[in-house]
């Protein structure tokens, strides 16, 4: 738990290293003022710098102070319910344009459903999963035109 | 104010389609509110989408109804679970809760919906006198007052998350980092976009606000979901009594003007405005005690105040552009993807549209008061499905409404990401709001700035030569340093006391 603690600190600064060292070297302008589009991002990105330091120090005080809501992360089934909810998430996105948007959103909502719900309640989670994914698809698609695939 | 624009306004608002969409936006806006954790911003954000294809009166129209929604819906949760599903909605559970614990569950319920009812109706008042001259003012704003402004609001959504204004300032730059992807608009160089073609213009901010507030939302949900507690309450008549009514009458009139100022106020919003309600009644109540226990007048105050903020909130963002708070940021974004540009020149260009809305605000609270009496046999059956079934559905229109903005399913993936952030977000106490508003105003913000300097020929001197703008240069001062000579004063005044205690 305290290097999850830990790690958001350091994923700022990494990140915001990340970003200062893609703003110094962003192509210039040529028009007006060569440096005028690297002015704002160098900016920021020293200023999330500084105070992703100062938050990596302020956390390194603390850290064995107690997180309610990261103990919540790693207890029970919920690391896994999580972690398998973006999955399924990226399958999804994945799937979309091939699968077309019927078939897709039915298996997504659906293993979502068991996933969430559990597999006990199977009939309303298939259900669930047609009837919404049909409504959606009827809505959007024939309602509002917007033309999914 | 022109009275036949107002008039033209309200006739259009009271047209049976439009009408219609008042009563299905609410009723949608008031089921996503509702659910536990998810809020008015959650409630936008998801169903941005079914706006679609609608002509922008109508989707303005129901756009409002589903924000107006989910701040009653919010406080079903609130008075029923105990769960708020925003800031705003935090004070309601103070008396709320307990006054249903106690049996007065449907006593409760109409208080809140009374309460919100009279708290819009004074702001919608409100917005009535202020608007337009607050929009007459917005045009004299140029390049540096409007930067100046975006950055006052900015700080002031940070200090305002006392106690963590590290992480707000994180949050922020993060937002500002974001807003600088694409193609700069000045001089056409590509920013971050990894030459991905897809990313040449920019990270549509609907997508983080989905991301954030609907997948983001979920995610941190799902920590809780197999301890969400189910809890059967005897609803019985929702009606109150001549006492509550008697008690809760003022502190209904006198929250209804404070919400509605500090909701005008940049950064402050509905938390704040029934924070402050809340307390001034407890201070000046003779039943002081009697707060946190179930006072009507406990939950009545905040419910005025937080409503009537959320109207106050709209007159910053319609008339200046500039949203206060995450709820109305994402309201912002929502009118945006319409086509409608709020600031200055939209109550000069749109009146009938301004009006209409404003109309269908002060509509949106009538029909909204009926459906949460009249219905709330229905409404509290819909909180008995079980979350389980409808986080999954609520994940699935997030989706569904990022492929409609691009229709490409590369924004799936940003949509993930924002998501994670999101639950990072939650998980280590980072306040969204910073991150949310600094998205959408970010690229503003550096364009007003570098157009400013430009005016100036490189000298940063234009930002100290209106009054309007040392003006806000002095607000957004105080606005960061309030907290650090709020604590100052605090300490010396307890050195003081314990002097004299030790002298004595």
């Amino acid at each position: 738990m305290k290097a999850f603690k830990i790690g958001m600190p350091i994923f700022l600064i990494l990140l915001s290293v990340f970003f200062l060292v893609g703003s110094l070297r962003l192509p210039k302008a040529n028009l007006g003022n060569p440096y005028g589009p690297l002015y704002f991002p160098i900016g920021v990105s020293l200023l999330l710098l500084i105070f992703s330091i100062i938050y990596f120090i302020q956390e390194l005080r603390k850290l064995t102070e107690d997180n309610e809501a990261i103990k919540e992360l790693f207890s029970g089934r919920t690391p896994k319910l999580i972690g398998i909810t973006i999955l399924f998430a990226i399958g999804y996105s994945l799937l979309f344009e091939r699968a077309g948007f019927l078939l897709s959103s039915i298996v997504f909502l659906g293993a979502l459903l068991f996933l969430i719900n559990g597999p006990k309640k199977w009939i309303t989670n298939l259900v669930v999963a047609v009837i919404f994914s049909f409504i959606s698809w009827y809505a959007f698609s024939e309602m509002l035109g917007v033309s999914l695939p | 104010m022109d009275m036949s624009t107002f008039m033209q306004g309200l006739t259009t608002a009271l047209e049976p389609m439009n009408l219609l969409w008042i009563v299905i936006g609410g009723f949608l806006g008031t089921i996503v509110g509702m659910l536990p954790g998810l809020g008015p911003a959650t409630a936008v954000a998801v169903l941005i989408p079914v706006t679609f294809g609608m002509d922008p009166v109508s989707a303005l129209i129901l756009m409002a109804a589903i924000y107006y929604g989910a701040m009653y819906g919010g406080s079903r949760s609130s008075i029923l679970l105990n769960t708020p599903g925003d800031g705003s909605a935090i004070a309601a559970t103070f008396d709320g809760y307990p006054m249903a614990r106690k049996g007065m569950a449907g006593q409760a319920l109409a208080i809140s919906a009374v309460a919100s009812f009279i708290g819009g109706l004074i702001a919608v008042a409100g917005f009535i006198l202020l608007a337009e001259p607050l929009a007459n003012f917005a045009l004299k704003f140029g390049p540096a007052e409007y930067f100046l402004l975006m950055l006052l609001t900015l700080s002031a959504i940070i200090s305002l998350s006392i106690g963590r204004m590290v992480k707000g300032f994180i949050a922020m730059l993060i937002g500002l980092m974001l807003s600088t992807f694409g193609i700069d608009t000045q001089t056409g160089v590509y920013r971050f976009t990894f030459d991905i073609p897809h990313l040449s213009e920019g990270i549509d901010f609907l997508i983080v606000i989905i991301g954030i507030y609907a997948v983001g939302e979920v995610l941190y949900n799902l920590l809780t979901i197999d301890k969400q507690k189910k809890e059967k309450k005897k609803i019985g008549k929702v009606w109150f009594d001549k006492d509550q009514w008697k008690r809760s009458k003022w502190p209904i009139l006198r929250s209804g003007p404070i919400g509605f100022i500090v909701g005008v106020l940049p950064g402050a919003g509905g938390s704040i405005a029934s924070m402050i309600s809340y307390t001034t009644e407890k201070q000046i109540s003779k039943k002081s005690e009697e707060f946190g226990e179930g006072a009507p007048e406990g939950l009545a105050a905040p419910e005025s105040a937080n409503n009537s903020a959320s109207v106050g909130a709209m007159i910053p963002l319609l008339t200046m552009g500039i949203p206060g708070s995450g709820t109305t940021a994402v309201m912002l974004g929502a009118l945006i993807m319409l086509g409608i540009r709020p600031g200055p020149m939209l109550f000069e260009s749109d009146p009938g549209l301004v009006w209409t809305f404003v109309n269908s605000m002060f509509i949106g609270n009538i029909v909204l008061v009926i459906i949460n009496i009249a219905l709330v046999g229905l409404l509290v059956k819909i909180l008995d499905t079980p979350a389980k079934v409808l986080y999954p559905i609520i994940l699935l229109l997030a989706f569904i409404g990022t492929y409609t903005l691009s229709y490409s399913a590369i924004d799936f993936f940003l949509l993930i990401i924002f998501g994670y952030l999101g639950l990072l977000f939650k998980l280590f106490d980072f306040p969204i709001a910073p991150l949310v508003l600094a998205v959408i105003v970010g690229s503003d913000m550096e364009q007003n700035f570098r157009m400013a300097v430009l005016s100036s020929n490189g000298s940063l001197g234009v930002f100290f030569q209106s009054p309007i703008s040392i003006g806000l240069i002095i607000l957004t001062i105080l606005s960061l340093f309030y907290p650090l000579i709020m604590k100052l004063i605090r300490n010396r005044k307890r050195k003081h006391a314990s002097e004299q205690r030790k002298g004595a």
